[in-house]
């Protein structure tokens, strides 16, 4: 296993590294610095463990726990941004001949009940960075009282076969529904926890309340908001992919303390330099010393850490390819708030909340969080990324039909075709079918594919999905300006 | 005898305005003209099919959504800018009736500007902005909130931010708060059409200013619920003169 915290003076040879290369396995013992590079074939994605090193030896965030032998790091890699990215995943494969705990049958295998130890038995987690996320049916509250949706959920196609499972499926005795999720990122969390106003206007409502504590959340964490608090995440984390319900309340507190402090983001463009060189502010330093949770149209715009790029004096010591590179950075900036175009039929966005449908707006409509592009509201939004008619052809995966019970869809109408139905998942209302919570948008480069169905491999194909999904009409510089963007996060 | 003769007053007021040349009140599917000012910049058109005459209601709170009809309650503004190619209704309130579809339409902006967004009077303030609390002596004060046609929904950039209101003055003055949902239950005759709210909105509007006074800090127990059907209209700068709108709405009386 190569495991190297690359310096500045080494990032050249580290250029040559494939990706996922640096593997962290549960009970290394690897202390964690307090700033950690790590090198791809286009840069360095950076974190910074604000506060210092630690050592993570007998720490519950890198230590195994539970049956499967997972510990966090597992599923939450440095040398991925915090996340995993496929390709990370197919290398572990070759490495360990499918026998990492990465692969465990419960959700890093398409169904628990397939031949384990054979590839195609892991093909989403391969292929696509999928893990299998097993919903409870009906949907459960915070107290796990069971919710009457208003919608039954039907399988059209199963070809993980998991929810005709009679041990995992919905016929089983504990009935769930199987849908296939990428891991999240265990970063910047200052940001994703931070509550901007106290309303919620996509609902018309106050921001939740957590239960456990009686105060209000953010209500911006995991894809469908089936928790409320980082600490419930940690547990329902812990329960369902480590096989463990031990967590102690120091457990917590470590995994907590160590996750506070850790902030992501792109240092290093191999053709770009220092992203936070000529008056730039990208890299994770700033957000570190950034007051989250400020709207970018009341304050910082959203990524106007590159608006001193958008002038490079004539006579800036730099390579020409550098200066294009920095120059399309910040025109991408630019792009991401200013290119307007018309946001129709999503629900969060032009339902129930009155902005209208449609509404003339831009990205930073929803990714509106100075520093990290994500909502400022909660962000549970129907892109279509996930249903159909927006979705693309996603056949790995299985396909519900949704039929609302009571009043139809705002946009879809009575029935609904859809591959995850996210936060309906959570709230068991047709309305919600669909809508899947922002993510945040720094460190992005080392965690494809992207979406939360994996369904864009790349940058350029989020790109792409906007720009067929709204109409939107991007130049091909304008993509190029987004792609370049988006990885200088 | 003073509510009664307070609902009377409003009453005459509403009948006033109702009856007046620049009121307007009609059903009708909504056109969306592309014009680009930057964001929130496209216009919003009605027409109002009894007379042929097509407004510019872009400046309500709510907006329409193309495929369904909407219940458009508003002024023949004082001043017309023409920014949208129709006459301007402002105040206006827009109502979505999602149970009558529409044909999609939308038209090209044919080189009307439209109105660059402009953040409204009516907002919540950021979290980390001061918050300073309403200045005594505390005396009871009642905060209406209006609600659109057939919706429990508190409207964005309107009914959010006098709520915000009322749970600040319920915090700092203490005392009972007294809740009453109200439904238009009458029906009401508009473009042809009957429209009545059902009984129940009235316990959900109230059930829902409860659930914002709470979430906002007022301790529940304070908190009392009551619902009604048809109201009396009530003049009011929540309803910014639309009067006719105000019995769709709930009222939060603090009693410190």
């Amino acid at each position: 296993m190569k495991r190297s915290f690359v310096s500045a003076l080494a990032l050249a040879a580290a250029f040559t590294l494939p990706a996922g290369a640096t593997w962290w396995s549960p009970g290394d013992g690897t202390p964690f610095p307090a700033r950690y590079d790590d090198a791809d074939a286009d840069g360095v994605t950076r974190i910074l463990l604000d506060g210092g090193p630690m050592e993570t030896k007998g720490h519950p965030f890198f230590e195994a726990k539970g049956k499967y032998g997972r510990a966090c790091v597992t599923c939450h890699q440095p040398s991925d941004g915090m996340s995993l990215s496929a390709e990370t995943a197919r290398i572990r494969w070759q490495e360990t001949g499918g026998k990492d705990p990465l692969f465990a049958a419960i959700d890093g295998a398409n169904c628990p009940d397939l031949a384990q130890g054979e590839r195609a038995s892991h093909s989403l987690l391969l292929d696509y960075g999928l893990f299998r996320i097993a919903r409870p049916w009906p949907p459960v509250d915070h107290d796990g009282q069971k919710i009457e949706p208003d919608f039954t959920l039907e399988v059209v196609r199963d070809p993980t076969g998991c929810n005709a499972s009679k041990v995992w499926g919905l016929a089983a005795p504990d009935p769930q529904v199987s849908v296939f999720r990428r891991p999240r990122p265990v970063a910047n969390f200052k940001y994703i926890l931070a509550m901007g106003f106290a309303v919620d206007p996509k609902v018309g409502k106050p921001l939740p309340i957590d239960p456990e504590t009686g105060k209000m959340v953010s209500g911006n964490l995991m894809a469908d908001r089936r928790v409320l608090s980082l600490e419930a995440q940690m547990r329902d984390a812990a329960h369902s992919h480590m096989g463990f319900d031990a967590l102690t309340a120091d457990d917590i507190n470590r995994i907590r303390d160590f996750e506070d402090r850790l902030f992501v983001a792109r240092q290093h463009d191999r053709v770009g330099g220092d992203l936070d060189a000529m008056g730039a502010r990208g890299g994770p330093e700033t957000l570190a010393r950034s007051e989250p949770g400020r709207l970018g149209s009341q304050g910082t715009a959203v990524f106007s850490e590159f608006a001193a790029w958008e002038k490079i004096p004539a006579d800036a010591v730099i390579t020409p390819e550098q200066r294009a590179y920095r120059e399309s950075v910040a025109r991408g900036a630019r792009v991401f708030r200013e290119r307007m175009f018309l946001i129709t039929d999503s629900a969060g966005i032009n339902s129930p909340v009155g902005f209208g449908n449609p509404v003339r707006n831009s990205c930073v409509f929803c990714h509106n969080m100075s520093q990290m592009g994500m909502d400022v509201a909660p962000g549970q939004v129907d892109l279509g990324t996930t249903t159909m008619p927006f979705a693309d052809p996603q056949p790995h995966l299985p396909l519900f039909r949704i039929t609302c019970k009571g009043p139809p869809h705002p946009h879809y109408g009575r029935v609904i075709h859809t591959h995850d139905p996210g936060y309906a998942l959570t709230t068991g209302r047709c309305e919600d079918v669909g809508k899947i919570t922002l993510q945040t948008l720094r460190g992005l480069t080392g965690r494809a594919p992207y979406f939360a169905s994996g369904s864009a491999r790349d940058l350029r194909a989020v790109i792409d999905y906007y720009d067929r999904r709204y109409n939107i009409g991007y130049t091909e510089q304008e993509k190029r300006d987004l792609v370049n963007l988006m990885g200088a996060l | 005898m003073r509510r009664m003769m307070t609902a009377l007053l409003a009453l005459l007021s509403f009948n006033s305005v109702a009856q007046a040349a620049d009121a307007v009140r009609f059903i009708s599917c909504p056109i969306y003209r592309d014009t680009d000012a930057g964001r929130k910049s496209g216009c919003w058109l009605a027409e109002e099919r009894e007379t042929g005459r097509r407004f510019d209601i872009t400046q309500s709170a709510t907006k329409p959504d193309w495929s369904m009809a909407v219940l458009v309650e508003g002024r023949i503004a004082e001043k017309q800018d023409n920014a949208c190619g129709a006459t301007v209704l402002e105040p206006v309130r827009v109502s979505v009736l999602p149970d009558q579809a529409c044909t999609r339409a939308m038209i090209p902006a044919e080189g009307f500007p439209g109105r660059r967004f402009v953040l409204p009077p009516r907002n919540i303030r950021p979290i980390h902005a001061p918050d300073p609390a309403p200045p005594p002596s505390y005396t009871a004060r009642l905060f209406l909130i209006p609600f659109d046609y057939g919706r429990d929904f508190v409207v964005y950039q309107q009914s959010d931010w006098m709520l915000v209101n009322a749970a600040a003055y319920a915090r700092a003055a203490g005392g009972r708060v007294l809740v009453t949902g109200y439904a238009e239950t009458e029906p009401l005759r508009v473009s042809g059409q009957s429209l009545s709210e059902p009984a129940s909105l009235a316990k959900s509007r109230a059930e829902m200013a409860r659930l914002w006074l709470v979430s906002l800090g007022v301790p529940a127990d304070r908190v009392h619920l009551d619902w009604k059907p048809n109201p009396a209209p009530l003049a009011d700068p929540a309803f910014d003169g639309l009067t006719e709108t105000s019995r769709r709405r709930v009222d939060i009386r603090i009693e410190p």
